[in-house]
């Protein structure tokens, strides 16, 4: 069969060559069609299925009244993919720039730019593909609706929603906020999270080559349940009479700190809470972190005369005293447990024994330390314990601190003539705060409350909060009679600056020297008045504390810095809550003595 | 000589086409695959666009006409149809007189691929010049010159004496020629993979003429080297592209400087991309995007595929819908009718290819034998290439699968090539 001039042998051999190409063909067919095809089916499967999340809109935070603290508006991110515009929708470009107010000739720029280079070389094979492209952040809804009217195609947006603060810096302790990646960061915001953020909603569909969503494989879609509103229990016209007063006495006092407190006498809610500096929610990231701690709960301070109250509850609780019963205050030393102990000097001299209603009006610090020592240095301990200093009030968030209590077996020998007076122990103002409002609320240790209910987003009311006490600290009486010693303060003793005429109101002084470098510092001093009204009746409970006021002449005395600004918190918000006044609270009152009031 | 007197002599006698041949015979095996290879290449070329498709006038008309004739399946069939009217022409008309006219057929082919190249007359696209256009049709010129290097090398072939390389210098020296010209006008568009399925044709067809085992030992050592010495430079170029923490698409061209090796970084690219393409791209969605989209549509069709136009990776257009009707028609097929589709075609090609070897050995004369067989070599390299590159066996390269792949002129030049195995077999002597 030689053809002699071509080889059968070879052709065979070149047959054998491509039937070798075929079984390489064949056999790796085999294994991509049998083999790898579980892992690449799973591939594919992975790559296709896309899940989008509909965004849930935020809850809001009301006040007491209903008014808006926070809220969270829906705009439209305007975007568009300039692969699948089409030519015959460039005319309708000019309504689209006028409705986004950008330069036409801008909107067409961004239109046209379909790539951006892989890299610098011009060799460059595969620019990427712009596939999406900001037009606007900020569209309204309805201006998105009128776009969509238009029917550009490519053109798409991307409902979003920004947490919006109109009051600004009001309560900005309280409120908190949402941060730009919408993490809530702090205050309300963050503690009530659970209730405002609400449930996003998801559709899960799957997406072509082109990373387009593919609406007819469209396989799971649950919708987005919009976050409940949270009810504080503060209100705005009350918290603006609380910064506004701290304004004041910023311009006036150029403190380092100062906090102003409001709350319900009867159930603890928190009417108010205000401190200085303060600083604007919606520019929180300008604001330094430690602007941004609520001072109430973070910064111990030492209480001062505000802290006698509880020596002279606790003699009084105990039957040990009546307002009645008198103490030497003259005396510089005092016997105790067998010990010799110098008592703190008062800014005053008294000429006669003190009544135990004189030394709380006239906020005497050996009167204090004689009452405490009536007591005892345990009993002592247990009812500052009671009253709600040394341990946590229970404020949501915040980063509350304990302050310092310390027991008893860790005093010094002169603790017990220091600490009535408010001195060898720290406390934060939220602590000073309840501790008055125990004698206000009828002997009982208040929580501090803020929210007061959950609203969903059609008003009705989810879950109500109610002020609960957190125990009973001293007998109706022993309030009764506090209250009685409280109102003279106002009435003869060192406070008369809070005196609202026509209004009993009832309350304590108190300025403590600073420690700075571990001693006390006579310059610099925070100054306090802490107190309720009307005395017989109570409805609100209020502090003003001022850390390191600076005055002209003399030192920050609580009478000084505080007790003013309490006078005109108290009045504003006797006209808002449309307080009466009322009768007397007793008899008892009547001023015993013409005196002029110490400072303490 | 004497035989190219002869052939001259009798060239009137050849010059009455469409005799018919003394003992009236067909082949049937080629025709038949061949047919349902076109049959399997509509249908997924309809696949392939499936889910892109024009959306049909309601009512019968121009318009209705223009759409229909506006998607590619239908305009797959009017080119078959053509290319059906030329293998039968092709068929009836005796082999040898492609012998007679090789020389003018050749430089009609070589004019259109100067032509494509002068701006103006040659349409770019990709990049290249590779198509002229007609308005109705555009014809790709390097698909005829195929059939011109075929023709030309088998004509010098059949009029030389082959024995050792230093005896055939001059006839390779001539093969050299003919087959370069149209190569580096190709590569001039540039359409590389148009110009290496042109080597192994040639090469083939030197095989079987007892061109001496040297020759293609050298060749195949000079191949080698080349491959080795690309290999070297890919594994070079990698080591200092890491060294330096460079990366492979931004900082193209800082490893030319470093190298005498004249290829771009960009070309090193693609040959990473195949070799590791996790080096390159491991997100596997830049450069090998194809390459792994492919091997992915190809393995999920399983056993049976997922039927025909419910192919996700076709359908979703994760195989590139610029290529799936083209260069990507396996994957769709291996995809929607699985691994017994891909052994179907495959087993088409085999009959197809087979019955071309057959056929060269029947002829006997060898002009009839290098022509089969050149043919055949020819399609099995695309074949091989285009099979072998769906499934990660080669780099990409944008070869067409015969009578599957979308192209006109490619449908062309298929039947004209089939049409030239078939006349050899018709024509073919009967002595023994």
């Amino acid at each position: 069969m030689s053809k002699g001039f071509a080889s059968n042998y070879r052709i065979v051999i070149l047959a054998f060559g491509v039937l070798v190409c075929f079984a390489g063909i064949g056999t790796r067919l085999v294994f991509l069609h049998v083999i790898d095809r579980d892992k690449l089916v799973r591939y594919v499967d992975k790559a296709r299925r896309t899940i989008a999340i509909e965004n849930a809109r935020r809850g809001d935070i009301l006040d007491t009244k209903g008014f808006v603290l926070a809220t969270s508006r829906s705009l439209i991110v305007l975007g568009v993919d300039p692969q699948v515009l089409r030519p015959e929708d460039e005319k309708k470009w000019p309504a689209l720039a006028d409705l986004i107010g950008m330069p036409l000739s801008q909107l067409t720029t961004i239109c046209n730019t379909k790539t951006r280079p892989a890299a610098a070389d011009d060799k460059a094979e595969d620019d990427r593909e712009i596939r999406w492209a900001k037009l606007s952040e900020t569209i309204t809804e309805s201006q998105y609706d009128r776009i969509k009217t238009l029917g550009i195609k490519g053109v798409v947006g991307t409902r979003v929603y920004r947490r919006i603060y109109p009051h600004n810096q009001l309560a900005a302790h309280i409120v908190g906020y949402v941060n730009k990646e919408n993490v809530p960061a702090a205050g309300v915001e963050n503690y009530a999270d659970f209730y405002l953020r609400g449930q996003n909603g998801w559709r899960e569909t799957e997406k072509d080559g082109r990373q387009q969503e593919l609406a007819q494989f469209s396989s799971r879609d649950v919708p987005a349940t919009d976050g409940y509103s949270v009810v504080l229990s503060l209100d705005s016209v009350v918290q603006n009479i609380v910064e506004g007063e701290l304004d004041q006495i910023a311009k006036k006092f150029t403190p380092q700190k100062a906090t102003i407190i409001v709350s319900d006498a009867r159930t603890g809610f928190i009417l108010g809470l205000g401190n200085y500096p303060t600083f604007n929610l919606n520019e929180f990231n300008t604001a330094p972190l430690d602007v941004q701690r609520n001072f109430a709960i973070t910064d111990q301070i030492d209480p001062g005369s505000t802290f006698k109250i509880v020596a002279a509850s606790g003699a009084l609780n105990e039957g040990l005293v009546t307002l009645e019963t008198r103490f030497d205050c003259t005396q510089e030393w005092a016997d105790y447990n067998g010990r010799h102990l110098h008592l703190i000097p008062d800014d005053h001299h008294f000429d006669h024994p003190l009544s135990v209603q004189e030394i709380v009006g006239h906020s005497s610090n050996r009167g204090a330390a004689r009452l405490a020592m009536l007591l005892g240095d345990q009993r002592f301990y247990d009812y500052a314990r009671a009253f709600g200093f040394g341990e946590l009030t229970g404020f949501p968030f915040g980063g509350e601190i304990p302050g310092t209590l310390h027991p008893p077996s860790k005093w010094s020998g002169i603790d017990i003539t220091r600490i009535p007076a408010g001195y060898s122990i720290s406390a934060t103002p939220m602590q000073i705060h309840y501790g008055m409002a125990t004698i206000a609320s009828g002997g009982e240790l208040l929580r501090p409350t803020i929210i007061r209910e959950i609203r969903d987003n059609s008003g009705e009311t989810v879950y109500r909060f109610t002020g609960s006490p957190r125990r009973r600290v001293i007998t109706q009486k022993t309030a009764d009679m506090m209250a009685i010693a409280l109102h003279d303060v106002v009435v003869e003793g060192t406070g008369k600056d809070a005196a609202v005429p026509g209004y009993q109101v009832a309350g304590k002084t108190g300025t403590a020297q600073k420690l700075i470098n571990g001693r006390y510092s006579d310059r610099n001093h925070v100054g306090s008045f802490v107190g309720f009204f009307p005395a017989s009746r109570p409805r609100v409970v209020l502090s003003v504390i001022v850390d390191d006021a600076k005055v002209a002449h003399g030192s920050a005395y609580g009478a000084v810095v505080a007790a003013p600004s309490f006078q005109r918190v108290a009045q504003q918000l006797i006209q808002y809550l449309n307080i009466e006044p009322v009768e007397p609270v007793t008899e008892l009152k009547k001023p015993m003595f013409a005196m002029d009031g110490g400072h303490r | 000589m004497s035989h190219f007197v002869a052939t001259l002599r009798s060239l009137p006698e050849y010059l009455r086409l469409f005799r018919r041949t003394a003992r009236e015979r067909y082949d049937w095996v080629s025709p038949l695959a061949i047919l349902a290879l076109s049959c399997i290449g509509v249908a997924f070329i309809f696949s392939a666009q499936y889910s892109t498709r024009p959306v049909l006038p309601k009512e019968l008309g121009l318009k209705w006409i223009l759409t229909m004739f506006s998607q590619n399946w239908v305009k797959q069939i009017l080119f078959l149809f053509v290319g059906a009217g030329l293998y039968v022409m092709v068929s009836l008309v005796h082999y040898r007189f492609w012998l007679s006219i090789a020389h003018w057929f050749y430089l009609a082919c070589i004019v259109p691929l100067i032509l494509v190249l002068i701006p103006g007359i040659g349409t770019e696209s990709y990049g290249a010049q590779r198509w002229l256009d007609f308005g109705f049709f555009s014809y790709q010129p390097s698909e005829t010159s195929k059939a011109a290097v075929l023709l030309m090398v088998a004509s010098v072939l059949a009029r030389s004496q082959i024995g050792t390389v230093r005896q055939s210098l001059g006839t390779l020296g001539k093969l050299a020629l003919a087959a370069g010209i149209p190569m580096f006008l190709i590569l001039l568009q540039p359409d590389l993979k148009s110009a290496i399925v042109l080597p192994p044709m040639v090469f083939s067809m030197l095989y079987v003429s007892k061109l001496s085992t040297r020759f293609f030992a050298v060749a195949l050592g000079a191949f080698l080297l080349v491959v080795g010495v690309v290999g070297w430079d890919s594994y070079s170029y990698v080591q200092f592209m890491e060294s330096h923490g460079y990366s492979y698409q931004t900082d193209r061209g800082k490893y030319e400087p470093h190298t005498w090796i004249k290829l771009h970084d960009y070309q090193r690219n693609r040959i990473i991309a195949f070799v590791a393409p996790e080096k390159i791209d491991p997100s596997g969605t830049g450069i090998s995007w194809n390459r792994q989209q492919s091997l992915i549509s190809v393995g999920s069709g399983g056993l049976t595929g997922k039927g025909w136009t419910q192919g996700t990776q076709a359908q979703l257009g994760y195989l590139p819908r610029a290529v799936a009707h083209n260069d990507f028609i396996a994957s769709v097929i291996a995809e929607e009718k699985g691994f017994l589709g891909s052994l179907t075609v495959l087993s088409l090609f085999g009959v197809v290819l087979f019955n071309g070897i057959r056929i060269a050995g029947l002829a006997r004369d060898r002009f009839g034998t290098l022509i089969a067989l050149g043919v055949t070599v020819l399609f099995a390299v695309h074949v091989f290439v285009n099979i072998a590159m769906t499934i990660g066996l080669v780099p990409i390269t944008g070869i067409p699968l015969p009578f599957i792949s979308y192209g006109g002129s490619f449908v062309l030049s298929c039947c004209l090539l089939q049409g030239l195995v078939q006349s050899v077999y018709r024509f073919r002597k009967d002595f023994v």
